[in-house]
């Protein structure tokens, strides 16, 4: 049996949303802690969404940074319940910049025999090997295993398919609502999502049996 | 609901748990980084709003467009007594020009300076008497 698989009887219980990162500044207005609760609210699945697409860690991070400086210059005097749609279409905007941007670097670095890309490397951060829970190391393996099959699974995915994967099942939004985040029809997004998760049972199938 | 429904809502239930347990598992590093962000955004949600560049010059106050025009002033207009340069024979041209076309003037030389006339006139004559 697969590290999918395994991990299927583990997870039934629903994870709770995180809030574990609070901003307590008493000179902070009612309308900025609103937005600051929103932004913590999904900061984390917005990243987790990045790095599905970018496969990068630093290139995601500034996709979620750059989406929350968005939000908070333009659209934060909208009403609160228009962020949610807003944000992550400002955020699938960043990433689709970030991914022709990479993909010219990639044809000029082409060009440049013996040039190796610099973001490739990070430096070593001794905080990364700080991890949030207490797992066994044998529930850890098979978690990153089954994590890495699927992310890659996700990052082979055409860019609309993914992101009504992933806006659908991480992040929870109803059909209206992707339809909203992508800026197109509640058909696409079920179109989209029909067939992300057929293209995704096609490559994982053998580990859910 | 046919089988393959359930199957599929049964997958899609799978990658939802990895999903969200992935989720839970990012490190303190990249929660510091997040955490991070957030406050930059909500910085600049405290920071007044930047007016565009054109927009500053719209909207300059009232007393520093009036200091403006004081001192266009000040700087162009000539000084009391003082002579702008090329303006010397001018302003004398035009006075003489006035003299010449002014017809009362030669009246008032006739009415008012008559005698003047007749005394240089006489004193001439007594002049001519005394030298033959």
């Amino acid at each position: 049996m697969g590290a999918f698989a395994t991990l299927a009887s583990v997870y039934n219980t629903p994870v709770a949303t995180h809030g574990d990162v609070d901003l307590t500044d008493s000179k902070t207005t009612t309308g900025s802690r609103a937005l600051n609760q929103f932004l913590a609210s999904v900061e984390l699945r917005a990243f987790k969404i990045a790095q599905a697409a970018l496969r990068h860690e630093h290139d995601a991070l500034d996709a979620v940074q750059d989406a929350m400086l968005q939000l908070a210059r333009a659209y934060a005097n909208r009403p609160a319940e228009e962020w949610r749609p807003l944000f992550y279409r400002i955020l699938e905007n960043r990433i689709r910049d970030m991914q022709r941007r990479r993909t010219v670097r990639a044809r000029i670095m082409a060009w440049l025999p013996g040039q190796r890309d610099e973001d490739d490397e990070e430096p070593f951060d001794p905080m990364s090997q700080a991890q949030s829970e207490e797992v066994t190391p044998v529930r850890r393996l098979e978690l990153d295993e089954a994590m890495a099959e699927l992310e890659k699974a996700l990052h082979d995915l055409p860019n609309r398919q993914r992101q009504a994967f992933l806006l659908r099942n991480l992040e929870g939004l109803d059909v209206a609502e992707v339809a909203a985040a992508m800026g197109c029809s509640e058909g696409s997004v079920k179109t989209h999502h029909f067939r992300a998760l057929k293209a995704l049972r096609a490559r994982l199938g053998e580990f859910a049996t | 609901m046919s089988g393959g429904d359930e199957e599929l809502s049964g997958f899609e239930k799978r990658t939802r748990a990895v999903l969200k347990e992935s989720v839970t598992r990012i490190d303190a590093r990249i929660r510091s980084r997040l955490n991070q962000a957030r406050h930059a955004a909500l910085a600049e949600l405290e920071q007044p709003a930047r007016r565009p560049f054109w927009r500053s010059f719209a909207l300059a106050p009232a007393a520093g467009v009036v200091a403006a025009v004081v001192l266009a002033v000040v700087l162009w207009a000539p000084r009391p007594g003082q002579i702008l340069p090329g303006s010397e024979g001018t302003a004398s041209a035009v006075e003489d020009l006035d003299l010449v076309a002014d017809g009362e003037t030669f009246d008032l030389i006739e009415q008012e300076d008559g005698g003047f006339y007749e005394w240089a006139v006489a004193q001439a004559d007594a002049g001519q008497a005394a030298t033959s």
